[in-house]
């Protein structure tokens, strides 16, 4: 490599040498192999918001917390069984519930990246209760007769299936701030 | 034995035979099949416990307890996301507005007031409504009767909001009143009531005698309902509704028939106690006692977000002079409260997170007695 | 050997970079839109779409409506819209978006925006019976245009 100054040479001769007299070839492969492909427990690349369609990964830089928890930032207004417990996720249902589009819509503030998200609480219909991860937090929730804002109300009955509640989500859909 | 001995010896035999024959040695009677029924008329220390059920929203529930001897009276078996019973003044029958599926939680919904025999407490009459009954935390404000319990009154939410009317007299659904964008029943009279809007303002509605609708007339913003909202949980002092904020005022809306006016507010805390972070907090967080003029109120210290919160005490405030009259210790923490309205009250508490009753004295405040275990998610205190 | 350890320098040094917390651009959902989603998106949906039987389509009524002068008040003082928490011309901004982005068919050439003025003449009245105006007024235009 003729245009390499020849002292980065030097440098890369001898760190092959010591590296073919103590890493087997196989193993230095699939080290580097890891490095390259991310594998190797990196943090994941932060997500350009308001663009992807994949949802973030929960415990990370950008997005802390457990979405099985009741202190989940996303959970700052939910009222029901939490779908991660049930078998959904933070944003999707459990098998065989109903998605109801119908809901209302608010927003939480992310600690991780200090942004005030776009949350849409959809419950997942057409089952009894879950049972499991029960969580009422009430940040900036209006009363009944704000059904907007409001999460004392069953949200199912705009479903397809019926009322029968069974969890609910948390699901970014923008960003306020 | 001499002929003393031998009547001795059959006196003592005659009493043993009488002793055993009766209670001794003879056995148990055998019993009938039997089944309960209520007194005719309740006591005024009744309470319908209202179990929405919320683990298992298919089979709602209502029990009715003896609050004086904390004894469990009876119950009633009444569907999918259970509000409330209705009781009323009357007597004779108890009204429930219930849901249920033709599979169970899914299939063919079909709502339905039922109609049980008061004494019986078995179903004695159906009435189908539509099916849009709201499905929400139970609250009073969900379910009224009129003020001359002829019409029964349900807020339909679906999310279209709507009030369905039925005529406990013909046991028919007269109709629907479309109440947009408004929300819950306060009656007013005998043929009218308010529904909460939006923007904080009053609709009013009034009724024909046969309860269609009459009028629709909206008042103006009451409160601010951005900044300092009230609870739905209001309750009623003769001719007035008291509305809690959020932040502790309290909003007297007086009304009668189609006429509604807001009073003047006062607060239920003392700056010190605001700076303490004392707010009312739980689901049916007030109670008032007609005959005494004293609210109730849960409270506890937090946040704004802790506003549904449990809470380990009840204040009682005289509305007249609107000034604190006395605190209550609460054993448990409560969300939801009631009293009962005779001139020497009960007051009950419960909480959806807990499984039991509490009984207290309402006016010494004394703990009485629990009783429990008692549903699985007791949210709405009704008394006769 | 050393072609690999160049490579796996290279690797080593990419990854070291990307892992760097680069300032990504924070896309804002823009406020026009953040507004309908936070006052009208969790009833009539993202597409307008609504729930039949429940929550009515405005995909094809908001063009229609907009056409006349009793549609556009309609649009103002149905309850969702006149009692939201937004202002004259939040709510202004809004009516219009939705017009030209939530409708089937495209959107006539003499379709003007909602002003905040407009808005402000209509809002003070909150209709109550929604379902008969509604209907009404589709009729009514259905009626125009069958003539």
């Amino acid at each position: 490599m003729p245009d390499i100054p020849s002292s980065i040479d030097a440098l890369v001769e001898r760190l092959a040498r010591n590296m073919a007299q103590r890493v087997s070839r196989r193993s230095f492969i699939g080290g580097v192999g890891a490095l390259l492909f991310g594998t190797a427990g990196m943090p994941l690349l932060p997500v350009a918001r308001g663009e992807s369609t994949t949802p973030a990964g929960p415990n990370t830089a950008t997005n802390p917390g457990d979405p099985q928890t009741c202190e989940y930032w996303r959970h700052c207004a939910i009222d029901g069984f939490l779908c991660g417990c049930c078998g959904g996720s933070g944003h999707s249902c459990p098998p065989g519930t109903e998605h109801s589009a119908v809901t209302w819509v608010g927003t939480c503030h992310n600690p991780g990246d200090g942004r005030d998200y776009i949350v849409s609480y959809n419950d997942c219909c057409g089952k009894s209760g879950c049972g499991r991860c029960l969580c009422s937090r009430h940040e900036d929730d209006k009363p009944l007769y704000v059904p907007f804002r409001s999460n004392d109300y069953n949200w199912c009955p705009g479903s397809k299936v019926g009322i029968a509640y069974h969890c609910t989500v948390a699901r970014i859909v923008g960003v306020a701030k | 034995m001499n002929r003393t001995q031998r009547a001795w010896r059959r006196a003592a035999l005659a009493l043993l035979a009488c002793i055993c024959g009766e209670r001794g040695w003879a056995q148990l009677p055998a019993e009938p099949p039997a089944v309960e029924q209520l007194p005719s008329r309740p006591t005024p220390h009744w309470v319908w416990v209202n179990d929405t059920s919320f683990f298992a929203y298919p089979d709602g529930r209502a029990f009715l307890v003896d609050g004086d001897s904390g004894k469990m009276l009876g119950m009633l078996s009444t569907g999918f996301s259970f509000n409330g019973v209705l009781v009323p003044k009357a007597g004779g029958v108890i009204y429930s507005p219930e849901i249920y599926f033709s599979r169970g939680t899914r299939g063919t919904r079909t709502d339905v007031v039922t109609i049980y025999d008061a004494t019986r407490l078995e179903p004695v009459g159906g009435i189908e409504i539509p099916p849009k009954r709201a499905s929400i935390l139970p609250m009073a404000a969900a379910q009224v009767l009129t003020d001359d319990e002829r019409f029964l009154l349900i807020y339909n939410f679906t999310p279209a909001q709507s009030v369905t009317v039925v005529d406990t007299r013909s046991r028919k659904f007269v109709g629907e009143i479309e109440t947009a964008g408004c929300a819950l029943v306060y009656p007013t009279g005998p043929r009218s009531f308010f529904s909460i809007c939006g923007d904080g303002a009053l609709l009013v509605t009034t009724l024909t005698d046969a309860g269609t609708l009459a009028s629709h007339v909206r008042t103006a913003a009451f409160i601010d309902v951005l900044k300092d909202p009230v609870t739905e949980k209001g309750v009623r002092w003769r001719d007035t509704w008291l509305f809690a904020s959020f932040e502790g005022v309290l909003h007297p809306l007086r009304a009668t028939g189609a006429s509604v006016k807001a009073e003047p507010t006062w607060p239920l805390f003392t700056s010190q106690e605001l700076a303490q972070h004392w707010r009312t907090g739980g689901l049916n967080h007030l109670a008032m006692h007609g005959g005494s003029g004293r609210l109730f109120a849960i409270v506890h210290q937090g946040g704004p977000e802790t506003r549904e919160e449990l809470g380990e005490e009840v204040w009682v405030y005289d509305v007249a002079s609107r000034k604190r009259a006395q605190t209550i210790a609460m054993r448990n923490k409560v969300g939801s409260i009631q009293v009962s309205q005779d001139s020497h009250p009960l007051l009950f508490a419960c909480a959806m997170e807990n499984n039991r009753l509490d009984i207290y004295d309402a006016t010494s405040g004394k703990y009485l007695r629990t009783v429990e275990p008692l549903g699985q998610t007791p949210a709405l205190l009704v008394t006769p | 050997m050393r072609g690999a350890v160049y490579a796996a320098v290279f690797a080593a040094a990419c990854s070291a970079l990307a892992m760097q917390p680069v300032a990504q651009p924070v896309v804002l959902t823009p406020l026009v839109q953040a507004n309908y989603m936070l006052n009208c998106m969790g009833c009539h949906l993202a597409d307008g779409s609504g729930a039949a039987g429940k929550v009515p389509s405005v995909r094809d009524s908001l063009v229609i409506l907009s056409r006349s002068s009793a549609g556009r008040r309609y649009l103002v003082q149905v309850p969702g819209a006149s009692q939201s928490p937004l202002s004259d011309l939040e709510l202004a901004q809004v009516l219009t978006w939705m017009v030209r982005n939530l409708s089937a068919q495209s959107v006539p050439p003499d379709f003007t925006d909602f002003t905040a003025a407009e808005v402000a003449g209509y809002r003070g009245s909150p209709l109550v019976d929604v379902r008969d105006t509604r209907a009404r007024l589709l009729q009514a235009a259905a009626d125009r245009v069958a003539r």
